[in-house]
């Protein structure tokens, strides 16, 4: 666990609603940051609807959990679960057997502090929600990311949890679109990019596109971001740069006619 | 000078209350009760008259104490009072109120921001934004129905004033101007805003 920056970020990955992709978001984010060799973290605190051990595909390398490093049943460096692809990246698996209010935002805070020694990314999953998992969530963490879907009612919640983030005064929050469909866009049958950010009104992260890999991906254990065709995968790499700082322009939403399909293949940029 | 008239209606005692503070409310009807505790025990009471809307809700609250001390039975529990409060300080705010966040102030509320779905304001007086009012604005909140809602883009899915409440049409109107919501009767109407 060699640190590449003198500084750790932790960026917790939050959304309000549930199932609009932040387990996703955060095993890809952080297998996309441990490729390019930074040392990264993952810290499911979701605890009792753990997902992010299958989404990595390491669920059967969970030994100790979260809970019990809080408690000091056993050390931090025990429950850290070593990544099968990439020695860089680390995850602490939730407690599926216990619930949200079996750890306090103290725990979390002393963890967090131990971690972001060896670390330079520390990724939190939020559990969906604004109750105490919330709350444990933000409590150690210096970014934000708020994931959200182009449907209202992911809009409302993301709303809601950008007001909680501002109220604890957190200065970085950065909005990430998810399962957008560039068809029904086009045909007004979904909120636009721009309908969102003027609702919302903070910074855009990234947009990655509805695909159906996706799933494929989740099943099988193996982050869509290693996945290299899909378009999936493009977004999650071009969030990646820019949390690293590098200025990546949004990629351009075309959903595959034949004709681009063709034109791809047969080897011409389009 | 302080009066209270005390009928009977359909098995009940109605007291009307007529211009007066609230201890000699209090005193005239202890005096009352005093010298005649037969005839108030157990009797069902109701609350009237213009006296009631100069009282607060804890000075109405205290003369039912009275009542109750006295073995009645108070049938009106919402009393017709107001409470007319003088408004107090106006409020500025200078963000953004999201989701779930809610606002009041006892006065005018004046916001340089949006107010989005769902989030709530209250004032006492008026509710300006200047942004966009996509949430729940209740101006007028202790019933003064004098008071306005303005908004640079008023789009709200419900709008309060006084007592009134009127929902959006549920149309989406793209070209936003200023406009400006002020009860008629016991309508709310938005017009235009054209200084």
């Amino acid at each position: 666990m060699e640190k590449k920056t003198p500084d750790s970020h932790v960026i917790v990955v939050t959304s309000g609603k549930g199932g609009v992709g932040k387990t996703t978001a955060v095993a890809n984010l952080a297998t996309g940051l441990a490729k390019l060799g930074y040392s990264v973290v993952v810290m499911d605190l979701d605890i009792g609807l753990k997902k992010l051990d299958l989404i990595l595909g390491l669920e059967n390398r969970v030994i100790y959990d979260i809970v019990q490093v809080a408690d000091g049943e056993c050390t931090l460096k025990q429950a850290l679960v070593k990544d099968k692809r990439f020695p860089a990246l680390y995850m602490l698996p939730a407690a599926q057997t216990r619930n949200k209010d079996d750890i306090t935002t103290e725990q979390v805070k002393t963890i967090c502090e131990e971690l972001k020694q060896d670390f330079d990314f520390i990724f939190v999953d939020c559990p969906a929600g604004i109750e105490q998992g919330f709350r444990n969530s933000i409590a150690a963490a210096n970014k934000a990311i708020v994931v959200t879907n182009p449907e209202v009612s992911a809009v409302r919640d993301a709303d809601r949890i950008i007001g909680m983030l501002e109220s604890c005064d957190f200065k970085d929050i950065k909005l990430l679109i998810n399962r957008l469909r560039p068809e029904m866009v086009r045909s007004g049958d979904m909120l636009s990019i721009e309908d969102l950010m003027e609702h919302l009104c903070i910074d855009l992260l990234g947009v990655v596109p509805e695909d159906r890999n996706v799933v494929i991906s989740t099943n099988r254990g193996e982050p869509i971001i290693l996945d290299e065709h899909s378009s999936a995968s493009k977004a999650f790499n071009n969030i990646v740069q820019r949390l690293l700082g590098n200025d990546v322009e949004l990629m351009t939403l075309e959903e595959d006619s034949f004709w681009r399909k063709l034109k791809r293949n047969l080897g011409f940029k389009n | 000078m302080a009066k209270i008239d005390i009928k009977g209606v359909n098995k009940s005692l109605v007291f009307v209350f007529s211009n007066g503070s609230v201890e000699e409310y209090a005193a005239l009807l202890k005096n009352r009760f005093e010298n005649n505790q037969q005839l108030f025990k157990g009797s069902p009471v109701i609350f009237q008259g213009t006296g009631l809307e100069q009282l607060s809700h804890d000075d109405v609250a205290a003369l039912q104490r009275l009542c109750l001390d006295y073995g009645m039975i108070m049938h009106n529990v919402h009393t017709p009072v107001r409470e007319l409060k003088t408004a107090g300080e106006d409020l500025f705010i200078y963000r953004t109120l999201r989701s779930g966040q809610n606002l009041h102030s006892e006065g005018s509320m004046i916001i340089w921001g949006d107010v989005h779905e769902s989030a709530e304001v209250t004032a006492a007086k008026d509710v300006i934004v200047l942004g966009k009012l996509e949430g729940i604005a209740h101006a007028g909140c202790y019933g003064d129905v004098s008071s306005t809602i303005f908004a640079l883009d008023l789009s709200p899915k419900q709008l309060r004033i006084g007592d009134k409440i009127s929902r959006a049409s549920g149309e989406y109107i793209k070209n936003p101007v200023p406009c400006i919501a002020y009860t008629e009767g016991a309508n709310i109407c938005i017009k235009e805003y054209r200084p």
